[in-house]
């Protein structure tokens, strides 16, 4: 943190408490000295969740909160972070970017390129900072795949595998299990977080080809799922690379971690493989498996990305045309999913 | 009296069946090009100068030569009335590995592909617990295997001859993913651009007939590659995962490391892979209990690859019937022995 005390914090306004990542969010933005919080979540009292959302949340966070986005804009945001559902994304975004408020936005970015180029385009014409939060950009084990990726360590990059696999989001949050505010299920939830890191390995490359396999076995006796749980991605780059990603919803509910990312980097050379959600003390304790997580707490390294751009004024990275392309994968892989067949650009 | 074994072939493999047959107390000769007389010394085996007199004084005989040989020898062995063990791929195309299982059955004689993956703990491990349904039905399953580049014999990396990685080394995962998730209904596949290095790296994605997917991996890696080893399999009852680079039953920590990787890999444990599978077939020979891996796996194995082979040159997935290749293959075996289906 770079804050003095000759600056004022940054107002930020957190908009929605849709999506869970919210509730990281705004207790990091909340203790930070350089930030003055606002937070508000007007469709919350609606939802039909099992968690607190609404100003019930913002109470039980100890955070500032306000009824209706009109209020949150009214009070003057320099940024905002927008939670919502992902369908419901464009509407905030082009909110903010009119208010002249930079944009983080949970991902993915939208659920169809209209919204998302939309949303590019308002950020671009207002002079505000559209921002993507991949949180797993900033974890040191990436970092240091990515290092030596650029320096030529693995050779050439031959292909890229890549994993992200959770349980499944049945539980606070009803609307990631439906299709049309979520966009998908396991395929659009997950593929995002991995074409993000894929996104930075090649520079922006795009894929070239795009092939999806997608079942619902895993829960499918469970009637809120309405979405294919199971997904395989494969996708070819010009530079000859092979991608393939399973961002399955087939972590246990047993299992005593939420799940996880993993990316193997396959080159000429040599092999490198990250594990970023995995370091930790494991054994048994209370009558269950133990997972004591270790590594670095990746959405404060995202969130103080994000303040440290608004402030200096240099934009910051992952940003809306990363959004795009990443959205664009997966709704090619959705595309190759339905008719099976191979998407090429 | 003790089983009279031919090997055909003197490479690295033929090592591994040469010691698992030592090891049973078999009678061993060795036919080969190269090398026959190094190996027969180191297991009290016979070389033999011809593959007929190989043939003459065996009663099973081990197709251990490269892929382009396996049909003509297994084929010659068959039609002698001799039991066959072949190494894997049952054969480079899928009219060759057709042609062997018809032969088998009109021989009267046995037919086993060495797919030795099958016999390594963990995978076996992982077939007996989806067997009884410990992680319900399979919905999501990952396979991957690193290796070097086979750089030690030319043929490896002759396409035409070897079928490349997916017909070579990735066949066995191939063949795992069938016997895990059940038979399969279409193949996708791509692979990274030759080299003149021989790296190479491809993915194979398997649709299977209940509705799974399976992610077959495979590496040609660079020379200091320790080989690996990996599944993930998920069911809507659970997961079981393996990486051979988490497991240390014995580790090492001595410098340097030497050059040149692993032909093979190391199994989780226990006795060596290739003398459970020896063990198994020898004991189907001798009129006891069928192996886990029989003469229709390893066309249906050699299916997948051509399969992922026309899907690399396509750039398209390729639809596959592996339940009807596998009623027809033992249709076509039935009736060559005169028994009803």
């Amino acid at each position: 943190m770079t804050s003095t005390s000759t600056e004022r914090p940054l107002k930020v306004a957190l908009l929605s408490f849709a999506h869970s990542h919210a509730e990281a969010y705004a207790p990091l933005l909340a203790g930070r000295p350089d930030v003055e919080l606002l937070t508000c979540d007007p469709d919350g009292e609606a939802a039909d969740d099992d968690a607190p959302r609404g100003r019930r949340l913002a109470d039980l966070m100890g955070v500032p909160y306000v009824d209706t986005y009109e209020e949150a804009f009214a009070w003057g945001p320099d940024a905002v972070v927008v939670c919502s559902e992902n369908a419901r994304h464009r509407d905030l975004v082009i909110a903010a970017a009119s208010a002249g408020a930079h944009v983080l936005c949970e991902k993915p970015l939208a659920t169809t390129l209209e919204d998302g180029q939309a949303m590019v385009d308002a950020c671009r014409a207002s002079g505000v900072f559209l921002m993507m939060a991949y949180p797993v950009r900033f974890s040191p084990e990436f970092q240091t795949l990515r290092r030596n990726v650029e320096a030529g360590v693995i050779g050439d990059l031959l292909a890229v595998v890549g994993t992200n696999n959770g349980k499944i989001p049945v539980g606070g949050r009803s609307w990631f299990v439906d299709p049309e505010l979520a966009g998908g299920g396991a395929l659009f939830d997950h593929v995002v977080h991995v074409a993000d890191l894929v996104d930075a390995l090649t520079g922006g490359d795009e894929a070239e080809t795009v092939r999806a396999v997608t079942n619902r076995i895993l829960h499918a006796d469970d009637p809120r799922v309405r979405a294919e749980t199971g997904a395989l991605v494969t996708a070819t780059y010009g530079g000859g690379a092979v991608l393939t990603v399973d961002s399955s919803w087939s972590h246990p509910d047993a299992a005593p971690n939420w799940g996880g990312l993993t990316l193997q980097a396959v080159g000429s050379e040599g092999v490198i493989d990250i594990d970023p959600f995995g370091v930790h003390v494991g054994g048994t304790a209370g009558g269950g498996e133990a997972w004591l997580y270790l590594g670095s707490d990746l959405d404060h390294a995202m969130l103080d990305h994000f303040i440290e751009s608004v402030r200096s004024g240099t934009a910051p990275q992952p940003d809306g045309a990363v959004g795009l392309r990443t959205l664009r994968l997966v709704l090619d892989a959705q595309e190759s999913a339905t008719t099976g067949a191979v998407v090429r650009r | 009296m003790a089983t009279r074994v031919g090997l055909v072939g003197a490479g690295g493999i033929a090592a591994e069946h040469a010691a698992a047959w030592s090891a049973l107390g078999a009678e061993i000769s060795i036919y080969s090009v190269h090398g026959a007389e190094a190996l027969a010394a180191r297991h009290g085996a016979t070389v033999a100068t011809s593959f007929e007199e190989l043939v003459e004084r065996s009663d099973v005989v081990a197709v251990l030569t490269p892929t382009p040989q396996h049909h003509g020898y297994a084929l010659g062995a068959l039609e002698a009335g001799r039991h066959v063990v072949c190494e894997k791929p049952l054969a480079r195309t899928r009219e060759q590995a057709r042609d062997l299982v018809r032969a088998a059955a009109g021989s009267g004689a046995q037919l086993y592909p060495a797919h030795v993956v099958r016999y390594f703990p963990e995978y076996a491990a992982l077939r007996t617990a989806v067997d009884a349904g410990r992680i319900g039905s399979p919905a999501v399953l990952r396979f991957s295997r690193s290796g070097v580049f086979p750089s030690w014999s030319p043929w490896f990396a002759d396409v035409a001859q070897s079928g490349g990685i997916v017909m070579d080394q990735m066949i066995h995962d191939l063949d795992i993913a069938r016997w895990i998730a059940g038979e399969v209904v279409a193949v996708y596949a791509t692979c990274s651009p030759a080299r003149d290095d021989g790296r190479l790296t491809a993915h194979v994605t398997l649709t299977h007939t209940s509705g799974a997917v399976s992610l077959v991996a495979g590496l040609w890696g660079p020379p200091h590659l320790t080989f690996r080893t990996a599944f993930h399999v998920a069911g809507d009852g659970g997961t079981l995962r393996y990486d051979s680079a988490d497991q240390h039953g014995v580790r090492l920590d001595l410098g340097p490391v030497p050059a040149g990787g692993q032909p093979r890999p190391a199994a989780a444990g226990g006795e060596s892979p290739y003398l459970s599978e020896v063990r198994e077939f020898a004991g189907a020979f001798a009129g006891g209990p069928a192996p886990r891996v029989n003469a229709v796996d390893g066309a249906v194995a050699v299916e997948l690859a051509c399969a992922a082979l026309d899907s690399i040159a396509a750039g398209e997935a390729v639809a596959v019937d592996t339940a009807t290749l596998v009623a027809e293959l033992n249709a076509t075996a039935d009736a060559a022995t005169g028994r009803n289906a």
